[in-house]
């Protein structure tokens, strides 16, 4: 159980360069080599044109299609040192999610990595994209895209800030319930959408069914995450119908998002995904 | 030579051969596909290409760690499982690994481990480990007497109270943390400094070595604590010894690869069945097989999904599990 909680809280990681890496061990020129150790890295990296140079991705990575095709190295958690070795890398990316052991081995054995740390929110997570391309030497085009994205995110928001803020619940997890609290960037998606995050204040995502109740949600957002066949935002669904008292029970204002798509890894996905949060939250406004 | 030297000669014979067997499976599978075959061209070829770095850097220290690892804890079953005569005991039911874990959580939380990334993991796993195993034998300890039994209880009871705490640590704690905790919690061979693989090897001996001085005692040992006194066995100072040497053994493999479960439990019944009851045979074979028996599972873990790694307790269990429960039905079916 432990495991598909792990799995639904690391399909929403976001990344951030560690300056200290990013900045000392980036070697001159741009790495025609490299391997991604994250999904939103290697998602970064497609979007950055550098497709022909990653020579491995983790079994993960599904984003762009193309990506699947790649050499696997491991999961998100698990690297296979041998097999990173044996691609011959001059560049590795990894995360906070990288095994830390991991990590000091293909520093020992002289690969460069560079380690990118969880981002929490859309500053962040540009940043993150900015230093991405830097070390593949294609800062321009990500500061291009990064200004292209808030410029929709200024859209967005401009569309709904007049329009008055609803209590939002975003569901992560179905066992443990998982919420999303402000250290989620998806605290930023309800904000920016015009919503407000009913469990903002929680220090840990883990809450109570009766304590969402109590905070009385007008929306209910299901990520249906690391779902594999077991229609678990559906069951969800039907969980919620249960509590009458919910505003969003009454108002049939339950929903089931994709995960895949608003766990959006990009400045540029999360623009997209932003838009479609926006869209549940006030319809109206996009008419 | 008697009957009985040849067979516990034709035992340490085999186990070692096992044991070889296994070393020179691990090094020739990998998911970079270095055969047995290429092995030795690869390293006559010198340092300097790929295959050579990953034969020295990745696969030979973790073969090594597993043969530190495997051994320690099929030792530290042997001697648990003579002292005190119960089948069911081995290195984890003593709490010794949930105060490991407990202490690796700790230092997990603290960020304890990114201001002193290389030894504070597995110091703390250690502290963990010895904070437990420490209060077990004092209370334990009356006038003297260790009482076998209240120490076995209160070790599972000492368990069960860490793996809550544990647990407790995990729904409170950050994403990032969460991670590491479950990973040290899984096991694993990885470990990227040297100098701990040899500290866990060279204990391995030594205790390996130490806990020959009492096999005799152990040996007396089976025939119950009133007896073995009145052989003139030293039994109270044996059962202090051989306890700490346990808990060294377990407290520094767990510390340093978190918990590899089953090794300890099932590698000493296994051994029985082929080498009997003399622990002077016993131990070094235990040692032998257990180490064997770790290495193997470790190089089905890196292989069995490659290019996943699954954590190698997973193996342990499952195989270690079910060949034990076979031969065991096989054993009682033939009586």
């Amino acid at each position: 159980m432990i495991y598909l909680f792990l799995m639904s809280l690391i399909v929403s990681i976001h990344i951030l360069p560690d300056a200290a890496y990013a900045e000392g061990h980036t070697p001159k020129g741009a790495p025609q080599r490299i391997i991604s150790l994250s999904p939103a890295i290697t998602e970064g990296l497609f979007l950055l044109g550098a497709e022909e140079r990653i020579v491995g991705v983790t079994t993960y990575c599904h984003k762009p299609p193309q990506a699947v095709k790649k050499e696997k190295v491991g999961s998100v958690m698990e690297t296979n040192i041998e097999k990173v070795v044996s691609l011959k890398p001059d560049l590795v990316i990894g995360t906070g999610l990288t095994n830390q052991k991991d990590v000091k081995k293909l520093k020992t054995l002289g690969i460069n990595i560079v380690i990118f740390s969880i981002t929490k929110d859309f500053t962040q997570l540009c940043e993150s994209f900015s230093g991405l391309g830097r070390l593949l030497n294609k800062e321009d085009l990500a500061r291009t895209m990064i200004d292209e994205s808030k410029k929709r995110l200024l859209q967005t928001q401009r569309k709904v800030s007049a329009l008055p803020r609803k209590k939002v619940f975003i569901q992560l997890g179905a066992k443990p319930l998982f919420a999303a609290s402000r250290d989620y960037f998806i605290n930023d998606f309800i904000e920016y959408a015009g919503g407000i995050n009913i469990f903002k204040d929680a220090r840990s995502g883990l809450v109570s069914r009766e304590e969402v109740v109590r905070r009385n949600p007008e929306i209910v957002i299901i990520a249906t995450m690391g779902d594999t066949g077991e229609n678990t935002g559906e069951k969800e669904m039907k969980m919620w119908q249960r509590y009458k008292t919910i505003n969003a029970v009454k108002n049939k204002n339950i929903f089931l998002v994709d995960s895949d798509k608003i766990c959006s890894p990009t400045p540029v996905s999360f623009a997209d995904s932003l838009e479609d949060i926006a869209k549940i939250f006030h319809p109206e406004a996009f008419k | 030579m008697s009957k009985k030297t040849g067979a516990a000669l034709l035992s340490i014979l085999f186990s070692f051969v096992f044991l070889l067997a296994s070393m020179f499976y691990a090094s020739g599978s990998g998911s970079s596909g270095i055969s047995l075959m290429e092995i030795l061209p690869t390293l006559m070829k010198g340092s300097g290409t790929t295959e050579y770095s990953i034969l020295l850097d990745i696969r030979i220290p973790r073969i090594l760690l597993g043969l530190a690892i495997g051994g320690s804890l099929s030792l530290a079953g042997v001697i648990l499982q003579g002292m005190f005569r119960n089948p069911l005991v081995e290195p984890y039911t003593l709490g010794i690994s949930g105060g490991a874990a407990l202490g690796a959580a700790l230092c997990i939380v603290t960020g304890l481990n990114r201001i002193f990334p290389d030894f504070a993991m597995p110091l703390s796993g250690f502290i963990g480990a010895f904070f437990v195993a420490l209060p077990i034998s004092l209370i334990n300890i009356r006038r003297g007497i260790v009482k076998t039994e209240g120490l076995l209880l209160t070790g599972v009871m000492i368990s069960y109270i860490s793996s809550s705490i544990v647990t407790l640590i995990l729904a409170v704690s950050r994403t990032e943390d969460i991670q590491s905790i479950i990973f040290w919690i899984m096991g694993s061979l990885e470990e990227p400094s040297w100098l701990l693989i040899l500290t866990a090897l060279s204990l391995s001996f030594i205790c390996l070595a130490l806990s020959y001085v009492f096999s005799l005692d152990l040996n007396a040992l089976l025939l119950g604590e009133d007896e073995a006194r009145h052989l003139g066995i030293n039994v109270e100072r044996a059962k202090k010894v051989l306890f700490l040497v346990a808990s060294l053994l377990t407290g520094v493999s767990v510390s340093i690869t978190g918990i590899i479960g089953f090794v300890g439990l099932v590698v000493p019944h296994f051994v029985r069945m082929f080498a009997g009851h003399d622990h002077r045979v016993l131990l070094l074979v235990s040692y032998l097989t257990g180490a064997g028996f770790l290495i193997f599972c470790d190089t089905l873990a890196r292989t069995v999904i490659s290019p996943v790694e699954l954590p190698v307790g997973v193996i342990t269990g499952i195989l270690g599990g079910s060949l034990f429960v076979y031969v065991l039905s096989k054993k009682y079916h033939a009586r």
